[in-house]
């Protein structure tokens, strides 16, 4: 999933790039997560299309992040399914409305606009303007934990990476990775491997001899371990060394005590994602306790045109339950039917008998004799 | 917003929690355990977990246990005190401190 990040990324620069001016819109959906997907659908049903942008470079929010594997029993009509299984069911429910999804980016920015209409933009710089605002930030974007070594932060970007946007830039370096999970050891394997982004040695760092990634890759990097390709230590860091203001190396505290010096030219962390708030705190909206406070007719925020659902809202009596969410998914897009439309009549459609919602939804209307 | 350790888990540490936790915001001392509070997500799964109920919400701290909210930030960060993630025994005489109060003294940072 990892090393699809950086490709993804690639693309999303690019199509930001194509675009002179902000892309217009009706609605722009702030999370990926299972509302933010279902509240393509109900937008979709209404005929309102979306573009979701979200911080990770892959659908499903903390279904992917927090739990893929672990099986959820609370939703309507289905028994059982992981949190993998409701993304990949969500996805292919809301495949007729193509929506645009924008990955691996936080929105930074939204402000109203004088015809009313709200500016949006991204840390990646997309931008857009939109009619409407659905934030589905669950408990907000999930962001890289750091590695809290005194004074290293000076090295982000420059030596010290939490995530590999370009794999070239890692070619023919001296790398270490730091971390035991999935990321940590893909990257690991995937620089020790000849092709274009060979390393030049990879060490990688871990603080036991135990990981939680995929037995098959821990297997794969023993291998190359035996075979003097790579080498693994078992750790932490604990401090660095620099020389003309640059970082030439970490020093490693062993289960032993002892502390070496591990030098390096590129440092990689992956400690995992742990979610953050950011910048929806400073948008001017009412905020209680990391929620934002909505009213329970239609999902709205304080400022009309920002609705907001699942996770990141509270009201009287709030459970945080995805199936709470999908009922304020549907709530706030008819809520915000009359900002998009201001001369349509909004009539309650039902998808079993709705030749209109047969045509959105792409399938043939049933005939009964 | 975030969970808070109370007292109760001085000298007993049953680490149930921690199993539970889908972020692994739990910090391990000595002889208790304490949450990050900036790794928390409310998520409140932890709670029913404890056997002694030592995890509280931050608005529903009680009142003589306000001093383990800043107690949680302060040692969260502490040189020595380190991520748990699994599940482990509990210290050996845990069963003979669940039910004391006052353990604040016996707090080992």
């Amino acid at each position: 999933m990892n090393l699809m990040d950086a490709q993804i990324n690639r693309q999303v620069i690019a199509t930001a790039a194509q675009h002179d001016g902000p892309i217009e819109t009706d609605a722009v959906i702030v999370g990926a997560g299972p509302v933010g997907l279902f509240q393509v659908f109900e937008l979709g049903l209404l005929e309102i299309k979306a573009h979701v942008i979200d911080s990770l470079a892959y659908p499903g929010g903390q279904c992917i992040e927090l739990y893929p594997d672990k099986p959820i029993y609370d939703i309507p009509a289905v028994p059982v399914c992981t949190g993998k299984e409701l993304t990949d069911s969500l996805l292919k429910q809301i495949q007729p409305f193509g929506a645009t999804f924008h990955f691996g980016q936080e929105v930074s920015t939204v402000e109203r606009q004088q015809d009313g209409r709200f500016y949006v933009e991204t840390s990646r710089g997309t931008r857009f303007l939109t009619k409407t605002i659905f934030i589905a930030a669950g408990v907000g974007a999930f962001q890289p934990k750091l590695l809290r070594v005194e004074g290293l932060s000076r090295f982000d970007d420059t030596q010290l990476f939490y995530r590999v946007r370009n794999p070239a830039d890692f070619a023919g370096k001296n790398i270490v990775v730091v971390g035991g999970g999935d990321s940590a050891l893909d990257w690991a394997l995937n620089f020790v491997n000849d092709g274009p982004n060979k390393a030049e040695s990879v060490i990688l760092i871990h603080r036991r001899d135990g990981f939680k990634a995929a037995p098959a890759s821990v297997a794969k990097m023993k291998a190359l371990c035996d075979s003097y390709e790579m080498q693994f230590i078992v750790g932490q860091i604990t401090g660095y060394d620099e020389k003309d203001r640059r970082l030439v190396g970490v020093k490693v505290t062993g289960a032993d005590g002892i502390t070496r010096v591990v030098p390096l030219d590129l440092l990689l962390v992956f400690f995992g994602l742990s979610p953050k708030l950011g910048p929806i705190a400073e948008w001017g909206l009412d905020i209680e306790r990391k929620q934002l406070r909505v009213d329970t007719e239609k999902f709205s925020t304080n400022t009309p045109g920002i609705f907001a659902v699942g996770d990141i809202n509270t009201y009287p009596g709030k459970k945080k339950l995805i199936l709470s969410g999908f009922h304020e998914c549907a709530l706030a897009a008819f809520g915000a039917a009359p900002i998009i439309f201001p001369d349509k009549k909004i009539h309650l459609q039902y998808t079993t008998t709705s030749p209109k919602l047969h045509k959105v939804l792409g399938v043939e209307s049933p005939v009964f004799d | 917003m975030t969970h808070i350790v109370s007292e109760s888990c001085i000298r007993c540490k049953y680490t149930d929690c921690v199993d539970v936790c889908p972020v692994d915001c739990f910090r391990e001392g000595p002889n208790m355990l304490v949450i990050d509070p900036d790794e928390c997500i409310d998520c409140a799964v932890c709670i029913p977990e404890c056997p002694v109920n030592a995890i509280y919400a931050e608005e529903d701290v009680p009142a003589d246990q306000m001093k383990f909210i800043a107690l949680n930030i302060e040692l969260s960060s502490a040189a020595g005190w380190k991520s748990i993630t699994k599940r482990k025994p509990a210290l050996p005489d845990a069963d003979e401190w669940k039910d004391k109060t006052g353990k604040l003294a016996e707090l080992v940072r």
